[in-house]
């Protein structure tokens, strides 16, 4: 993997945009078959300009002017906006451009796990925190498509220390404000601010805790959880019942000073107090509270509530790590691995070494038809989007006809 | 909502036609309301209403987050509605439960629906009011709906079209499986999609299977507001759209209507008077004479950590800014304590916070001057897990609070007080105490509901005493009291001048 100077970057967008960024599919994606009008032409884009200079309500006629302008500007990051009654770029001085419509997206930012991730703070990450990220899309992932009956998942890596979802079924995007809302804060279950030890109150979500607890113990030696006397002590904060502190600090005191003792302490004195009946109403649910708080998906929903909020697009590069934000296939996110995402000075040699390589065997008109994507490990990644487009397509196919059916056209 | 309908001749004679239209105590307001009514008792019944109203954001500001339910709730506001003769008889809408329909019965329906309409008329122009009104109307509707008799509920679901059917045995067994048992075997479920019962869902409160939710019988007063909140908030934009031509009709009756809402909402503290400037210099004073303990927390987070996230941030601003921190000073205090984290420099600064301050302050985007959160706002947010901000009396572990209130050294047993208040879930009282406690046992003016009331009167307090008047009530200004004491007399001596309604949007 060769490494990525941001100082290249300016030099490096120019190739990306017109070599890498698979504009037909994007578009098509954003476009939903046309089966609304205006839905492309009405979206909001905002670009990020060398020196942090943002243009908002950016939005574009066709495809193709589209494609002209990234060209043109390469801007550092574009961000997806809601699709207005009108089009953004002409209206945006009148009072009556209102939002309309827009995916449901998701946003887990590692930083929001500082609380309990003990490998990294700020804007690190490694490989041992990852897989909080991991588990937050496999939770996620469920939820939306067993509660919310949601099939139209987007999952993508943002290009640092997250993850983006964008929920793409008409349902989604059709929601209102208060309905983003209230989905969100179906799907926070850890909440509560820094000055709240317990932060997580079941009947919460028993399925989520099914999927953390097979590999609970594992994060708990990886992370570290109950390592130092702080640590204990925001354990205990997080137990907050007075009478099972003080039996889980006095097993606690007996036993080797490692997070993995510590915490089969902990389940062994919460089964314990089961077992005789002295857990409370309000402790009955504690393993799995305290299971949910240290490693549930933790969200920005502000990201989320808001119909008129920017979200990053897919296939963005990363102005400081270079990467690109990839999708990825949720089903193998144990998999994903940060040390392996592409980044765009990676994928430039990628090109050059194929093309190198080729030369000898196949003449350079056959070589020019290929996309050069395909020559890259970006491959892979382009394949889940239009595996994911492709099932969308499906859902426009059959609305196009019932349209024409109405019209009595054939 | 049409009034030419006023104007014309009745021609059915009237109470038979009344008891086949109002067959219910409780209505979804669907068809605007027929016949002739006098101009006295068009005012009458919007003010009657709009008192009741008033009374019911009231208590459920005092009693938000109380754990008693409903019926608590219900008895606050009978409570207070006996204060009033004139309201007896919202009283016994509130309490009706049902379809016996006397002569008086009905009359009190027609009433209830003429009085919902005028207000509907005086409340459509903003989206500031619509909301407003459709709030308090869902507060009235959810009182109405609970004191309903069971065979009540059934017939009102059946008038308007309502009554879903439950699922079957089998479905319902399956799903008592599936749901881990938040489906119980012991009622009967009707699935409905789960747009229809957000309230629900956002508390995780109910099951949920492919984008329905599966409901009991006791949840249907939460479709019946989705369908209901739905239609009302089309209605008030639908009539505001009319409302020139209505308008152009007869003038006499939107010259008192216009005045209506705005007397009596609270102060929203948006305006900062010309006189009150606060130097930046003087805020660490200020925090620990003056702040409630949420401002206090921010102010001394920020001191100590040099920095706020976000919601801390907006919270914080748009306190400054209502207590008379001017923008020059509000960018001036920020980066001063911004910049002292060695990765945030001047630069950053600028580019990423700065735009934020002056937007609250109404200088970028779309140029609202922002209003400071109130209380209710603050205690009802639902907040990250490395947020700040919040209600310390809501929000904060029982430990962290009481220690914090001994060091402002609040005697012992007022911080008992105030830890049982909050035990109870009564976050304003307790805050209200914590004023009494630090100001020598002078209460409010109508318990604390905003945190820069507090810091008003907490600064009329202090004040008092440094001019050494021996008042025996401090000089306060009459904030949100107004909102019992409604009195037809005050609209006419109200003060809004007419450019205030050049600013309202449509």
């Amino acid at each position: 993997m060769s490494d990525y100077d941001p100082g290249q970057l300016p030099d490096l967008l120019p190739i990306y945009y017109k070599r890498l960024f698979p504009f037909e599919l994007f578009c098509k994606w954003l476009d939903y078959g046309g089966v609304k009008n205006g839905y492309f032409r009405n979206r909001e884009f905002s670009f990020t300009l060398p020196e942090d200079i943002v243009v908002r309500y950016q939005s574009f006629i066709s495809a193709s002017e589209f494609e002209e302008e990234i060209k043109r500007r390469c801007p550092h990051k574009i961000d997806i906006g809601a699709v207005f009654n009108t089009s953004p770029k002409s209206y945006r001085h009148v009072t009556l451009l209102v939002p309309e419509e827009k995916e449901l997206v998701l946003d887990i930012d590692m930083t929001d796990y500082d609380e309990v991730r003990t490998c990294c703070q700020g804007a690190d990450v490694c490989a041992r925190c990852w897989r909080f990220m991991a588990i937050a899309v496999q939770v996620l992932d469920q939820a939306l498509r067993d509660d919310f009956g949601w099939l139209h998942l987007l999952w993508v890596f943002s290009g640092r220390r997250g993850v983006h979802c964008w929920v793409c079924d008409a349902s989604a995007r059709q929601m209102d404000q208060k309905q983003r809302s209230a989905v969100a804060e179906y799907l926070q279950v850890v909440v509560g601010g820094e000055s709240q030890g317990k932060k997580v109150n079941l009947p919460g979500d028993r399925r989520a805790v099914e999927i953390i607890e097979t590999q609970f113990e594992t994060l708990v030696e990886e992370q570290d959880f109950f390592g130092s006397e702080t640590k204990v002590q925001s354990l205990l904060a997080a137990v907050k019942d007075e009478g099972l502190c003080n039996e889980i600090k006095k097993a606690l005191d007996k036993c080797p000073a490692t997070s993995k003792h510590r915490w089969k302490e902990v389940v062994a004195v919460i089964a314990y107090q089961k077992s005789r009946g002295q857990l409370k109403w309000r402790t009955k649910n504690i393993k799995e509270e305290l299971i949910l708080q240290y490693a549930y998906p933790r969200l920005d929903i502000n990201v989320s509530k808001g119909l008129n909020h920017l979200l990053k697009a897919p296939f963005c590069v990363h102005p400081k790590t270079g990467k690109i934000c990839i999708p990825f296939n949720p089903k193998v996110v144990n998999n994903f691995s940060l040390t392996a995402v592409p980044t765009i000075s990676s994928l430039i040699n990628e090109i050059q070494e194929y093309d190198e390589k080729q030369d000898s065997v196949l003449n350079s008109e056959a070589r020019q038809k290929m996309k050069d994507y395909k020559k890259t490990s970006m491959n892979k990644n382009i394949t889940v989007f239009s595996e994911f487009l492709r099932k969308l397509e499906d859902t426009w196919r059959g609305k196009m006809i019932e349209i024409s059916d109405e019209k009595m056209e054939f | 909502m049409d009034f030419r309908r006023q104007q014309r001749r009745v021609i059915k004679s009237e109470p038979d036609k009344y008891a086949e239209l109002y067959p219910h105590d409780l209505q979804l307001y669907k068809i605007p309301p027929d016949g002739i009514i006098s101009l006295d008792e068009f005012q009458d019944f919007a003010y009657e209403r709009l008192q009741v109203l008033r009374i019911i954001e009231m208590v459920n500001i005092r009693e938000k987050g109380s754990k008693d339910g409903l019926e608590e709730l219900r008895r606050s506001v009978l409570s207070e509605l006996k204060k009033f003769p004139e309201l007896k008889s919202y009283a016994k809408l509130i309490c009706a439960t049902g379809c016996n329909s006397s002569e008086a019965d009905v009359a009190l329906r027609r009433r209830d629906h003429i009085s919902h309409f005028i207000l509907r008329l005086a409340h459509c122009r903003t989206e500031d009011l619509r909301r407003w009104f459709i709030n308090r109307e869902m507060e009235l509707f959810r009182l109405r709906w609970f004191s309903l008799s069971n065979e009540g509920k059934k017939k009102f679901l059946q008038i308007n079209g309502l009554d879903y059917k439950p699922i079957s045995d089998a479905e319902r067994l399956q799903l008592t499986g599936a749901s881990r048992g938040m489906v119980s075997s012991n009622y009967e479920y009707y699935q409905v999609p789960f747009i229809e019962v957000i309230d629900l869902v956002r508390k995780r409160n109910v099951f949920l299977k492919g984008g329905y939710a599966f409901i009991t019988s006791n949840d249907f007063i939460s479709v019946i507001i989705y369908v209901y909140r739905a239609f009302l908030a089309h209605e008030l934009v639908v009539t505001c759209r009319k409302l020139p031509q209505i308008e152009a009709m007869d003038e006499r009756v939107f010259r008192d209507l216009n005045h209506l809402p705005k007397s009596y909402t609270g102060k929203d503290f948006t305006v900062v008077d010309d006189k009150a400037h606060v130097p930046i210099e003087s805020l660490d004073s200020l925090s620990k004479t003056s702040y409630p303990m949420c401002m206090q927390h921010m102010h001394n987070t920020l001191r100590k950590e040099h920095h706020l996230r976000h919601g801390g941030r907006q919270l914080y601003g748009l306190f400054l800014k209502a207590i008379g921190v001017t923008l020059d000073d509000a960018l001036r205090f920020w980066r001063e304590e911004f910049t002292q984290k060695p990765e945030i420099d001047h630069d950053k600064f600028d580019k990423q916070y700065a735009y934020n301050i002056r937007h609250n302050y109404g200088k970028e985007g779309k140029r609202a001057n922002y209003t400071p959160h109130s209380c209710m706002k603050i205690i009802t947010e639902s907040l990250g897990t490395q947020d700040q901000h919040g209600c310390p009396f809501k929000h904060w572990d029982a430990n962290k609070l009481k220690s914090s209130l001994l060091q402002q050294n609040i005697q012992q047993i007022d911080v008992q007080e105030i830890m049982d208040l909050v035990k109870d879930g009564h976050y304003q009282l307790a805050c209200t105490k914590h004023f009494e406690a630090k100001h020598n046992g002078v209460a409010p003016d109508g318990g604390v509901n905003h945190p820069n009331q507090y810091f008003e009167q907490s600064q009329a307090v202090l004040r008092g005493k440094q001019d050494n008047i021996k008042k025996e009530t401090p000089r306060v200004k009459p904030v949100a009291k107004a909102s019992t004491s409604v009195k037809k007399k005050k609209v006419d001596e109200d003060v809004w001048d007419d450019a205030d309604f050049d600013n309202i949007e449509f």
